[in-house]
């Protein structure tokens, strides 16, 4: 297709109709993703018969706004209140919450939304340019691949709460563990849902992680002996990132875009999985390692980059292959469906206006929410000042309606109960809930790979690591594990000899 | 964290994967060429098992002469200790009775009258001095609510005798 040919495809985004269900969906995306536990899934779902009144462009480009604009509303609740409005921003309340506390919310909202606009655009671009290259890249992940994928998300992930190895491991193991509740997902046959009819889907993410965040914070400043810490009044202006924290903030976003967009390409829980990647990685090469959980500007600018680059490039193999790699994508998958578009192969073909009607509504809906974002910041930052005894009360109706609304069932509530209690438990033993979370989002990805691996091969168990891609990824993972023991003996051996 | 902690929640790890892997036995395993629903929930069993194992006999071996030195104080001390330290808890305590009674009383009163009761009594709880803020907060959350939730998004909330 010629440039021209796209650009004016391009160019449907800025139809008025698309135009004003651009800005529509991006707003609701900014409020559910501000709201803590109301994901973009859910919300995208109870929009999905409204946008068929708007037929197909004007329809996908507002839930597209939604999907893109909870990344964006997301950080917020992570920063002032410690509760992550939706997966991906779990990472993001290890330092925008603790400079929230410090009294550097604003900045920590602002570098969020610059983050969230650069690596959104890049993002975008890459995706116009390269979408049939990467595609074709993505393709080339089997059962095998995606397997061993998992494995290294796993083990690279171990290290994100920084304490204890061990204990992520052990929180990556419990939530995997979660995630086998419900329908096997080769045979179909039901477990550990012990007859309760809701449990049969599965254990409702949106109920665990409601409760391990947001409960589970309600509880903890509940205990507190100590008085939750005031912030002190500051002018509007000295809300925004002085010129320190842009300078130290740049680099990351850089990083964080490139890493989210590669892998936004992947199966799984893209978004999240780059923001805990983009988080190890700069605390890895910080020359500050220390400042990591204590308010690093590094560690929201990263991550938060990095998962609104991912949900940009989580649209390729949506849209080219037809492949819904996240939650939020396979409702939008399901709303395509819905007005008559098929994605894959095809879609680029017989629906270009629809392809990239959809694309250039991104660029559109990144500066949007840019624009929105900014202004709104102070008023963000204001929530922080709220005195507890009012703010803890609506976090939990908040909670409840976005737990009960997933699924419309009072079970899914309970298990929220249960998740807050058991979280607040957990932090008081020292115990981090994001990696239990991380292995709920990786078990089903990693279990079907792993049983499909076995059943193509004919039960042979070397399927999983002979491909050369599995043995990069492998490698990775050992190196991964050993470089941390090996390292520091080698160090030791040459300071004593010295 | 205290050696005592590591300890018993290490232990509640160990009971939780043996119990885990116990009840998988119920599931069929099959073969390598077919693997059945319980090969997968067994491994992670197994690896949570070997690590929350790995971890308690390390606090075990790491705690011993802190723990004997401890336990020389009298009884008293040791209780009226854990009371000044945990005080805080009484108050999660009733907040998770005051939520188990919200979620069982919401199927019979609904969701916006028994919401209501709660935001006064948790504001209430997180010591509010009077009655009137905590209702003022509790009528505009339950608007708020009402008007986005039901209004707008057409979410269908629990409705019981009263609303």
């Amino acid at each position: 297709m010629s440039e021209q040919g796209i650009l004016s495809y391009l160019l449907i985004a800025f139809q008025p109709a698309n135009f004003i269900s651009c800005f529509i969906g991006a707003m609701i995306g900014t409020l559910i993703g501000v709201l803590p536990g109301l994901g973009p899934a859910a919300a995208m779902a109870l929009v999905i018969p409204l946008t068929l009144k708007l037929g197909p462009t004007a329809g996908l480009i507002m839930l597209a706004g939604i999907y893109y604009g909870s990344m964006y509303g997301g950080s917020t609740t992570s920063i002032l209140v410690n509760v992550p409005g939706e997966p991906a921003s779990v990472v993001t309340t290890l330092d925008g919450y603790k400079m929230a506390k410090k009294g550097r919310a604003g900045a920590a909202l602002a570098i969020a939304a610059i983050g969230s606009f650069i690596a959104g655009t890049v993002s975008v671009i890459a995706l116009q340019f390269f979408a049939p290259l990467l595609a074709r890249t993505a393709l080339a992940f089997g059962p095998a691949e995606y397997f061993a994928l998992t494995v290294l998300g796993i083990v690279l992930l171990s290290s994100m709460t920084g304490k204890s190895k061990a204990r992520s491991l052990i929180m990556m193991m419990t939530g995997l563990i979660l995630s086998t509740v419900g329908m096997d997902p080769i045979g179909g046959l039901e477990r550990f849902s012990f007859g309760i009819e809701t449990a049969q889907g599965g254990i409702s993410f949106i109920a665990i992680t409601t409760g391990l965040f947001g409960i589970a914070e309600v509880f903890e400043v509940l205990a507190a002996r100590e008085k939750p810490l005031e912030i002190l009044p500051v002018k509007f202006r000295e809300l925004y990132p002085n010129r320190k924290e842009l300078r130290r903030s740049a680099a990351p976003i850089a990083r964080g875009s490139l890493l989210g967009f590669l892998i936004g390409l992947l199966p799984g829980p893209a978004a999240t999985m780059a923001s805990f990647a983009s988080y190890g990685m700069e605390r890895s090469i910080s020359r500050h390692p220390e400042e990591f959980g204590n308010g690093a500007i590094e560690g929201v600018a990263g991550p938060e980059a990095a998962n609104n680059a991912a949900s940009g490039g989580a649209m390729i193999p949506l849209l080219s292959l037809g492949l819904p790699f996240t939650p939020a994508t396979a409702v939008l998958l399901g709303g395509m469906l819905l007005h008559g578009i098929t994605p894959g192969p095809f879609l680029l073909r017989d629906r270009p206006d629809v392809f990239w009607g959809v694309i250039g509504s991104f660029y559109l809906g990144n500066a949007m929410l840019l624009i929105l974002n900014l202004p709104l910041v102070g008023i963000f930052a204001k929530l922080v000042r709220v005195p507890s005894r009012y703010l803890m009360p609506v976090i939990l109706v908040l909670c409840t309606i976005g737990t009960y609304g997933d699924n419309s069932a009072l079970f899914d509530v309970w298990v929220m109960l249960a998740a807050g209690v058991i979280g607040y438990v957990m932090r008081k033993y020292g115990y981090q809930p994001a990696p239990l979370v991380v292995g709920l989002v990786l078990g089903p990805v990693m279990e079907r790979s792993f049983r499909q691996t076995l059943i193509i091969s004919g039960g042979r168990v070397e399927s999983l690591w002979e491909s050369p891609l599995c043995m990069v990824m492998w490698g990775i993972a050992f190196l991964a594990v050993l470089l941390p023991i090996v390292i520091p003996r080698i160090k030791a051996g040459l300071k004593r000899d010295c | 964290m205290t050696p005592r902690k590591e300890i018993s929640s290490s232990l509640v790890l160990v009971l939780f994967s043996l119990t885990f892997l116990t009840y998988t036995t119920r599931y069929p395993l099959d073969d390598w060429e077919s693997p059945g629903p319980a090969v997968f929930p067994l491994l992670l069993g197994g690896v949570l098992l070997l690590l929350s194992s790995w971890q308690l006999i390390r606090a075990v071996t790491a705690s011993k002469a802190p723990i004997h030195a401890k336990v020389k104080g009298s009884m008293m001390i040791a209780l009226k200790t854990f009371f000044h330290d945990n005080k805080g808890e009484a108050k999660v305590l009733i907040l998770t009775a005051m939520l188990v009674l919200y979620i069982l009383i919401m199927q019979w009163i609904g969701f916006f009258v028994s919401t209501f009761l709660l935001v006064i009594l948790s504001s209430r709880l997180m010591e509010t001095k009077d009655w009137l803020r905590p209702t003022a907060l509790s009528l505009g959350v339950c608007l708020f609510c009402y008007y986005l939730f039901v209004g707008w998004i057409k979410l269908s909330l629990p409705q019981g005798i009263f609303f």
